[in-house]
């Protein structure tokens, strides 16, 4: 029907509703005369209202009250929604509603946000989250919160967080003065944790205190890594000058609340990058100096002329008196808030560079005169390093996997740069050989790791390369947690370096033959058992609790390796040496191509085919490993689950292996045994 | 999460009513937690057995989100119908998620069961109604773009005839006449898809 023809029907319609049923068929007869059709459009209508009664006369509210009611995670305490039992809710907000709740799988405590059906429902906008959230997640930084799983049961949509025990900067502003060590302190973290994902290409778009938290033990973390793509219109039409009424500025960022730490680009609806990152970190370090926003307004719109027009009050006016802000922090404020992101600061490393120097300053006293600061607290705020920060007891990725030492070996293609300059294989190392680990200042910490590493990869292969700051700088994360165990422990994910390398030296020599028969490196199947992971299919029986890698049903059973013997290391040491030569001949030797041959291990190999042809499709693709990593979601599922700790793991485990005195291990490297193994 | 000022209300309803489409997107969190709240006092209300109107309800959140200082009208209408269209999409989306219950086999209904009382799931003749209302809502306000408001605002909006005249800006008795007939086209529609 045309809406000319549906006019002409109205006006049959509302007549004959106008009369009294008695005389509305003789009206329509009349009023349709010689038109068949409207007779018939027009009588059902009259017949469909006559029958219609109550439809649609109480409104829908009333009807369906309760399906509204009941979507409140209140009634949902103690049920279940995937595999997690709901203990309690913790909050509600735009984005739903988030809850305590307990994974039944791994026995720990998640926070659980419950999506809203006006998202869930829109299925282009979760997907583009999902990618967001997972790639910055698949960084796996300290600073960053772990997004567990993003996922839906039956129609409910949730995200699975790692919980953390601690409170909002909003709620630390509120409630307490910070001192000027603890804002370096936050900012430093932030900083660190922006560079990692920025490296990745994600950038976070709505840095506020809401979105940062500080956990009891003084560990911050960023969260909502691409909610605020979420928050944002798909597709938004930027400017559009030729509406009437069109708003420049009102179409791609302005987010309910939150335009004060909006950078100007993002106010403007521009296209931003990682610079908006670095303006918004800026105005939450004003904000926590100077117990004030540097732009505000009594109104949206004179907080957005604010942040495009105006200069912020002179730190050095608004600062809290507690705080001595020297001219080194004003000038790194300043730099963040540079109108134009030309001027500003390039990036979070950069910004983390400062913030140091201004640390330093700091400790040294120099600029600061009349400081109110407290020089031991100072210390007790500054001195521990983000990453050293997180030396979490609980990790419990109890069996080992050989996918850590697969990916590891690509790691050593993909973090590696293939450079004419390098040093040559047998580079000399110059260590600290005498230091302990725990005894090295943090600069000396990451130049231990970055020499080990380089000896590592040479160790792999010939591939002599240099590994970039942020990849050491998170591999060291890794080997903090392990030099952070000290003493026996009864529980296999947490046990002591020394008990971890007892674990692993029986095993050497096996795996060291079956990898050399096969032409595999063999520093690649050494770490095999020290090496801890999240794949732990192996830990229920006794063997697993040795800590073993774990293969596909039916690949072991290619290499003739019986189901019940696949946590046999005895079995299936030669069987992944011989699949891992077999794969690496199908597929090539390349960066990425050894990748999928690695992860396949615990994939099969059609999966690894099809990943392969998805990742050489893949927008912005680079042989980088923290592309490769941020941008694994676009991979499939297991590549996506598997894969995030690997790399960091296997450096960790290995520089460990390999400098055990260094640990205070009176052990000899685990590759002199390999040796022995080899003869 | 986020936090809002009666400000931030007004402006985002005005950009809405100058056609801009992401404020939809930004109030919808907002109307969202009035919409529960009044639902609430519907399912109170069966106990108690009093009779609520909507309209008093829907204006009462407005008061609360708006503040007593800001009562323009034309923000008041602008929000009366942003509560209508997110009401629709709310309750489409649980239709939807029933259905897609009802189609997704029995180990997934089971596990919805499990996360949702069993009061707070729409039945299936429910959701299926809805769902053809929807449909059929959609053609209407193609071929009558004021009729389908109309039908907006008073089915899904919960506006008595006098507030949705309001709105529209059109006399009580053009919002008698559309009503009747898009509710016979309406049920037309719907009746001839089962």
């Amino acid at each position: 029907m045309t809406p000319e023809r549906w006019q002409k029907v109205e006006a049959v319609l509302q007549d004959a509703l106008d009369r009294s049923p008695q005389e509305r068929v003789s009206f329509l007869d009349e009023a349709c005369a010689g038109d068949e059709q409207l007779l018939d459009e027009a009588t059902s209508l009259v017949n469909a209202y006559d029958e219609a009664g109550d439809f649609i006369e109480q409104p829908a509210i009333a009807q369906d009250a309760r399906v509204l009611v009941g979507g409140d995670i209140a009634d949902k305490v103690g049920h279940e929604i995937g595999p997690y039992k709901i203990v309690k809710r913790l909050g509600a907000g735009g984005m739903g509603e988030v809850c305590l709740a307990q994974d039944a799988r791994l026995d720990r405590l998640v926070a659980l946000k419950i999506l809203p059906a006006y998202f869930a429902s829109d299925d282009a906008r979760l997907r583009r989250f999902q990618r967001e959230a997972r790639a910055a997640s698949a960084l796996n930084h300290p600073n960053i919160l772990t997004i567990h799983e993003v996922g839906e049961s039956a129609g409910i949509r949730y995200i699975a967080t790692e919980f953390i025990d601690g409170v909002t900067i909003r709620q630390l502003l509120t409630k307490q003065e910070l001192s000027l060590a603890e804002i370096l302190d936050i900012a430093e973290q932030v900083s660190f944790a922006l560079a990692a994902a920025h490296a990745a290409g994600i950038v976070h778009r709505d840095i506020k205190p809401e979105n940062i938290m500080r956990r009891t033990d003084g560990l911050v973390k960023i969260l909502d890594f691409g909610i605020a793509k979420l928050m944002e219109p798909e597709a938004p039409d930027y400017r559009d000058e030729t509406q009437p009424g069109g708003r420049t500025h009102t179409e791609a960022g302005l987010l309910l609340g939150t335009v004060n730490y909006m950078s100007p680009e993002q106010a403007r609806g521009l296209p931003v990058d990682e610079r908006t990152d670095i303006w918004s970190l800026g105005v939450v370090v004003y904000e926590m100096l100077a117990q004030r926003l540097p732009f505000s307004g009594a109104t949206r719109m004179d907080t957005i002329v604010a942040i495009l027009d105006r200069e912020p009050p002179p730190l050095s006016e608004v600062a809290n008196s507690h705080h001595c802000v020297s001219a080194l922090l004003r000038q790194t404020i300043d730099s963040c808030l540079r109108k134009e992101t030309a001027d500003r600061l390039r990036s979070a490393n950069e910004l983390l560079a400062e913030l140091k120097c201004v640390r330093e300053e700091l400790n040294s006293g120099a600029s600061l005169t009349g400081s109110a600061i407290n020089p031991s607290k100072q210390d007790a705020g500054v001195s521990s390093k983000p990453a050293a920060r997180s030396l979490p007891r609980r990790y419990s990725w109890l069996a080992l996997s050989l996918v850590i030492v697969l990916l590891a070996a690509t790691a050593g293609t993909i973090l590696y740069r293939r450079s004419e300059t390098a040093a040559p294989a047998n580079a000399h190392v110059t260590v600290t050989s005498g230091k302990l680990y725990s005894q090295m200042s943090e600069p000396e910490q990451l130049n231990f790791i970055d020499q080990q590493e380089q000896r590592i990869a040479t160790m792999m292969g010939d591939r002599p390369v240099k590994l970039n700051g942020d990849a050491v700088r998170v591999i060291k994360t890794y080997v903090d947690r392990y030099a952070a165990r000290d003493g026996p422990s009864a529980d296999l994910g947490s046990e002591s370096i020394s008990e971890v390398y007892a674990r692993a030296r029986p095993y050497v020599p096996l795996i060291a033959r079956s990898f050399a028969a096969r032409k595999v490196p063999i520093i690649i199947g050494i770490y095999l058992p020290a090496i801890e992971s999240a794949y732990r299919n192996c830990y229920e029986n006794s063997i697993g609790a040795k800590g073993l890698f774990q293969f596909m049903p039916q690949t072991a059973e290619h290499y003739g390796v019986a189901r019940q013997d696949m946590c046999d290391v005895e079995k299936m040491t030669p069987a992944a040496a011989h699949y891992i030569a077999d794969s690496m001949a199908e597929l090539g030797e390349d960066s990425e191509s050894m990748t999928l041959v690695l992860l396949s291990y615990n994939r099969g190999a059609n999966s690894v085919r099809n990943n392969l042809r998805q990742l050489r499709g893949t927008e912005n693709y680079e042989r980088n490993f923290w592309t490769l990593f941020a941008h694994r979601d676009q991979l499939d599922d297991a590549f996506r689950n598997e894969g995030a700790h690997y790399v960091p793991s296997f450096f960790a485990a290995a520089i460990i292996g390999e400098n055990p005195q260094n640990f205070g291990l009176p052990e000899p490297p685990l590759s002199s045994l390999a040796e022995a193994g080899k003869q | 999460m986020t936090t809002f000022n009666a400000d931030d209300l007004t402006g985002l309803l005005i950009e809405w009513g100058q056609g801009d489409k992401a404020a939809l997107d930004r109030l919808t969190p907002l109307v969202y937690d009035e919409i529960r709240r009044i639902a609430h006092r519907y399912v109170q209300r069966e106990h108690e057995g009093q009779t609520l109107q909507t309209t008093a309800l829907v204006n009462e959140a407005y008061l609360r989100l708006a503040g007593s200082a800001n009562i323009a009208w034309q923000n008041r209408a602008h929000f009366f119908a942003v509560t209508a269209q997110v009401m629709r999409r709310i309750l489409i989306d649980h239709a939807r998620r029933r259905h897609y219950v009802k189609h997704g086999g029995e180990a997934q209904r089971v596990a919805f069961e499990v996360a949702i009382s069993e009061a707070a799931q729409m039945s299936e003749p429910r959701a299926a109604e809805l769902l053809a209302l929807d449909e059929a809502l959609d053609e209407l306000a193609k071929l009558d773009p004021r009729k389908g408001r109309v039908v907006e605002l008073r089915y899904f909006g919960g506006l008595n005839l006098e507030e949705t005249a309001k709105v529209l800006a059109v006399s009580p008795m053009t919002v008698r006449r559309d009503w009747r007939a898009a509710k016979a086209w309406l049920y037309k529609r719907v009746m001839s898809d089962e």
